[in-house]
């Protein structure tokens, strides 16, 4: 059944040490895929980071005489239908829908992460935990987007939630898959031997070897996080009006699609261009790092 | 094989209880006293009070919770604050819809998906390979809404080819040219995702023993890539389908929404931004419950084409 196949997918032997740091970016490089992907996210990145100074405008400032024009040499994206910059508006709205990304992306690695080392370490715990994590997967993520958004209001919280919840259960199943491979080291047992304490052995021995995996594993997962996120702005469950989300902007753009489309393409398109930035260059860490978490 | 099922059905019922305690949380924060409400503006506190026994408010939250669990299984969800209609009247017409939306889409994708998968392995290394691998890639990383705005942008509005808004009514009652358009866009997102792992498990079968008898045997090479490769090779996908399971009800709530399509999907968003939280508990319980319900299918299917699983 499903849970067998995944927990194979990642009964990793313990990477060899700390993988060759400077080895890992050579290859990557040498892979034109790759270093494209990598090139063009660390330029969005950049351009999130730096939005307060590279926008040509203020993304709030509204001027209904300049509604919905097409994009020209001075608005390139064109203006949406209160006369806002279009482009400025996009570079905020990536700089939310990157946070909304990387927050659940950590949080959830890091929550389901330690479940599933513990679950691999303490034998007591690991029905529980899988059992736990069962539930959790039995809720898809818009779902539970939707429901926090009905209990405590739409927001970005709701939507942070929502993408934890998306990423703990199969962190949890790939961190202990990977987790109860190291398990079964010899050198786990000689650690035990010399007396090293629980702790040590869990973060040194145990968590150390795991981390390769389970960070290939959250690379892999950041664009599909991103969608879900950018689903949920789009479905009005995230970011409030007037807040730029590339989700919510599309969202907007749609009720003025026929005389202005480049009010919703464009936001969709760059969320298009950070997934596929994204799931290429997670592609090419898998093949370098741990080729065994294909799938 | 009846092992498997009751230990999936052992591990279905407490997310079923956690899927009924989120609803009845939906129920809590209504953000008035409903007791209030009913007694009405200047009722005095011992109407209130009254009330308050009456719909059993002052009891403790476990003991309200049993007896929502009891209502529900009556099949009263209670009643849409916005339509005043039974919010399970509501999900029974929403239902059809949402069934038909997903299974159009899966008649577009797992066909299609099986085929491009299976080209690009058989072409393993080649331009096929390569252009259907990109495009896999790039259909994975479109958000669900990208394709339905083309779509409605396009096909819809500009060649106005196909309608794009509403649903005329049961496929078989003219109501096809209205589910294309949305079941294209959820299926098309799904063809990526299944392609690929058809090309990497029917890679894996092509180098196995058994297909290398079928060859030697002098089969011909399509009934060796059908019968033998991709049979075998389903077992994976099947189990992909169910993993994409919760991918594929996200994104019919978005395309509902995009095509204003009746089902559950729009009718639980409706519902939220109007906080109309009966319907909401209503159609979110629903949704949890089919997504519950795929799972255990998929279970059942896998094992029924991998019998070595029961065995295990």
């Amino acid at each position: 059944m499903s849970v067998d196949v995944l927990d194979s997918i990642a009964v990793a032997e313990p990477a060899t040490g700390a993988f060759a740091r400077a080895g890992v970016l050579r290859r990557l490089a040498r892979d034109r895929v790759a270093a494209g992907a990598a090139l063009t996210l660390s330029l969005i990145v950049l351009a999130a980071l730096l939005a307060p100074w590279i926008a040509p405008y203020d993304p709030y400032f509204t001027d209904l005489t300049k509604a919905m024009q097409a994009p020209s040499a001075q608005h390139w994206f064109g203006t949406d239908n209160t006369g806002r910059d279009v482009l400025s508006r996009v570079i905020f709205g990536t700089r939310a829908t990157l946070m909304l990304g990387l927050v659940g992306v950590i949080v959830g690695g890091l929550i389901g992460g330690a479940l599933g080392i513990f679950a691999a370490y303490y034998r007591r715990l690991d029905g529980w935990i899988m059992r736990l994590v069962d539930v959790m997967l039995a809720f898809p993520a818009i779902l539970i987007g939707l429901a926090v958004a009905a209990i405590f209001g739409a927001g970005l919280t709701a939507v942070v939630i929502a993408l934890v919840v998306a990423t703990v259960p199969d962190v949890a199943r790939v961190a202990r898959g990977a987790a109860v491979g190291v398990m079964g080291q010899e050198f786990m047992e000689a650690g035990r031997a010399v007396g090293v304490t629980d702790g040590a052995l869990i973060w040194r021995y145990l968590t150390l070897n795991c981390i390769s995996t389970i960070f290939v594993f959250l690379t892999l997962r950041f664009g599909q996080i991103i969608l879900i996120g950018s689903a949920l702005g789009f479905l009005g469950m995230g970011a409030q009006p007037p807040t730029a989300e590339l989700g919510m902007m599309a969202a907007q753009g749609r009720d003025f699609l026929f005389m202005a489309p480049h009010i919703a393409t464009i936001p969709s398109c760059a969320i298009f261009v950070i997934v596929l930035a994204a799931n290429l260059l997670g592609d090419a860490f898998r093949d370098v790092l741990d080729p065994r978490l294909q799938t | 094989m009846g092992q498997q099922i009751v230990h999936r059905l052992l591990i279905s019922f407490p997310a079923l209880l956690g899927v009924l305690f989120l609803c009845f949380c939906l129920l809590q924060v209504v953000p008035a006293d409903p007791a209030m409400i009913i007694a009405g503006p200047d009722a005095k506190a011992e109407t209130i009070a009254a009330i308050r026994l009456e719909l059993g408010l002052d009891r403790s939250i476990p003991v309200q919770f049993f007896e929502y669990i009891m209502r529900v299984l009556r099949g009263d969800l209670g009643r849409s604050i916005i339509s005043n209609r039974m919010v399970s009247e509501e999900l029974a017409m929403t239902i059809g819809p949402t069934v038909e939306l997903m299974l159009g889409a899966m008649l577009i994708a797992v066909p299609s998906g099986l085929a491009f998968g299976t080209l690009a392995a058989v072409n393993r290394g080649r331009l096929a390979d390569r252009v259907i691998m990109a495009c896999s890639v790039a259909g994975v990383s479109m958000p669900v809404f990208f394709i339905g705005l083309i779509l409605i942008q396009y096909v819809g509005f500009k060649w106005a080819l196909l309608p794009f808004t509403g649903r005329t009514g049961p496929v078989w009652d003219g109501g096809l040219p209205s589910l294309i358009l949305p079941a294209t866009t959820l299926g098309l997102v799904l063809i990526g995702p299944i392609a690929r792992l058809t090309r990497t498990a029917v890679l894996e079968v092509l180098g196995a023993d058994f297909v290398r008898t079928a060859r030697a045997k002098g089969l011909r090479e399509t009934v060796v890539i059908v019968h033998h490769a991709l049979r075998n090779a389903m077992i994976p996908v099947v189990t992909l389908i169910g993993l994409q399971a919760a991918f594929l009800l996200g994104g019919a709530v978005v395309t509902e929404t995009m095509f204003s399509w009746p089902g559950v999907g729009r009718l639980a968003v409706g519902a939220i931004v109007s906080s109309d939280f009966p319907t909401a508990q209503g159609a979110i319980m629903i949704l949890a419950i089919a997504f519950l319900s795929i799972n255990l299918l998929v279970d059942v299917l896998y094992v029924y084409l991998d019998p070595r699983v029961a065995r295990r």
